[in-house]
């Protein structure tokens, strides 16, 4: 790949082609591992379609709270908290924590990322310690929560407190193929766990993947479209059955003055290509809407190729209200966070 | 070292040492493009729900 010269943005297009793939090959041994790990609290556990007969099937609007860089430009915790919304709040763990911090519980979070020991720090992580940050220093650069990047171990007792305190109030989908780390964590707190299956390839594959852990474990399986943001829209309209469903901090990028090295894959892509070549992985586009560039690595722009694709199949109106960012395109109508909660508002209004 | 590792026979089929090297090479380039995945698996052209219902039918979406 080093030898390889492409024009800017043109390498990272011809890497987001082959994700879907190369990330099957990356979470499936570890999803499957985790699902049997997770297996005992499972079977005694609720199924995803549980939240069926709750009062989450209530009404016909959701918003979708993600965790991308646009909500701390914006003042998206006031229109929310202001807004007298009525519908079903569902946030991405990576959210969670800036939701509560403003005072926003969410009534259902989601989790499903695999990975070992990354994601319970969203959860604030009791584990964690000055050698496990030396190793890793991913909070350290990510530009999904300013707060987490800075005075780790305090900001992170912080979080225990938090999530401690709100757990009791929250409902979490948890996916089969979460870590223990996490799956211990949501526990410890008091969080009302619903679980389910991502799907890992075609269902109709008698032998395939899905089959095989649906066989598993019995528990539905759900199309997460390769991330939580998108998973969380997936449940609000396939299993919640949402009509309307807006979205804040689905950015599937990075505004142009945020540095390569505070993006998510900046580490592995530079590994990967070299300093001389950073370019030619990230990927520029202009949004219409806002009238503003900004730029996205493979994952972000496989994720939004994705969800372009699987909204117009889904059942549901999608309004995106982050304000930023590159999830724009054909069934994705593109209002204002105000906007939507007006429109939820006259729809509520509709004998 | 190609001093002391002497073949002594011919093999019956030619070995192409520089497409095992280059398959390495691709194996690697695996590896690290891994690490440049998704959080989890994204099924393209499927209705999102299978087994909702815990039945072995999959779901309407």
């Amino acid at each position: 790949m080093k030898d390889m010269k492409t024009v800017a943005g043109e390498l990272g297009l011809k890497i987001a082609t082959d994700l879907g793939e190369i990330t099957l090959e990356k979470v499936t041994q570890v999803g499957f591992a985790n699902a049997q790990a997770n297996a005992a609290l499972i079977a005694k556990g609720k199924s995803i379609a549980a939240l069926q007969k709750t009062e989450l099937m209530e009404g016909e609007d959701a918003l979708v709270i993600a965790a991308g860089p646009s909500v701390h430009r914006q003042d998206s915790a006031k229109l929310i908290k202001e807004s007298g919304f009525k519908g079903v709040i569902v946030a991405s763990e990576s959210a969670m924590s800036w939701c509560l911090r403003e005072g926003i519980v969410p009534h259902l979070v989601v989790t499903l990322d695999p990975h070992a020991t990354r994601l319970v720090r969203w959860f604030g992580d009791p584990d964690l310690t000055e050698e496990a940050l030396a190793k890793d220093d991913y909070f350290a650069r990510q530009d999904l929560d300013p707060l987490f990047r800075e005075r780790q171990l305090s900001f992170n007792k912080e979080m225990i407190g938090l999530v401690n305190k709100y757990g009791p109030q929250m409902r979490i989908a948890v996916a089969s193929s979460a870590s223990q780390a996490v799956v211990r964590r949501v526990l410890e707190a008091g969080m009302d766990a619903y679980w389910w299956n991502p799907m890992y390839d075609d269902y109709e594959l008698e032998h395939g993947l899905t089959r095989r852990i649906h066989r598993l474990n019995g528990l539905p399986c759900i199309n997460a479209g390769g991330n939580v943001g998108s998973a969380c829209w997936v449940l609000c309209h396939a299993v919640l059955s949402k009509k309307r469903i807006g979205l804040v901090g689905m950015d599937f990028g990075y505004y142009a003055d945020t540095p390569y090295s505070r993006t998510q894959y900046y580490k592995e892509i530079l590994a990967l290509v070299g300093p001389e070549r950073l370019d030619e992985v990230f990927v520029r586009i202009a949004n219409p809407h806002v009238k503003q560039e900004f730029y996205t690595d493979p994952a972000y722009l496989w994720y939004r190729n994705g969800f372009l694709e699987m909204a117009q199949q889904a059942d549901c109106e999608t309004y995106n209200c982050t304000g930023g960012g590159i999830l724009f395109g054909p069934s994705i109508r593109w209002l204002s966070l105000s906007g939507f909660f007006e429109l939820s508002r006259a729809q509520s209004r509709i004998p | 070292m190609s001093d002391v590792l002497k073949g002594n026979f011919k093999p019956r089929d030619a070995v192409d040492v520089e497409q095992k090297s280059l398959d390495l090479n691709a194996q690697f380039e695996r590896e690290a493009l891994k690490r440049l995945g998704g959080s989890i698996a994204f099924v393209s052209k499927k209705k999102f729900l299978y087994g909702l219902e815990h039945n072995d039918e999959p779901t309407s979406s």
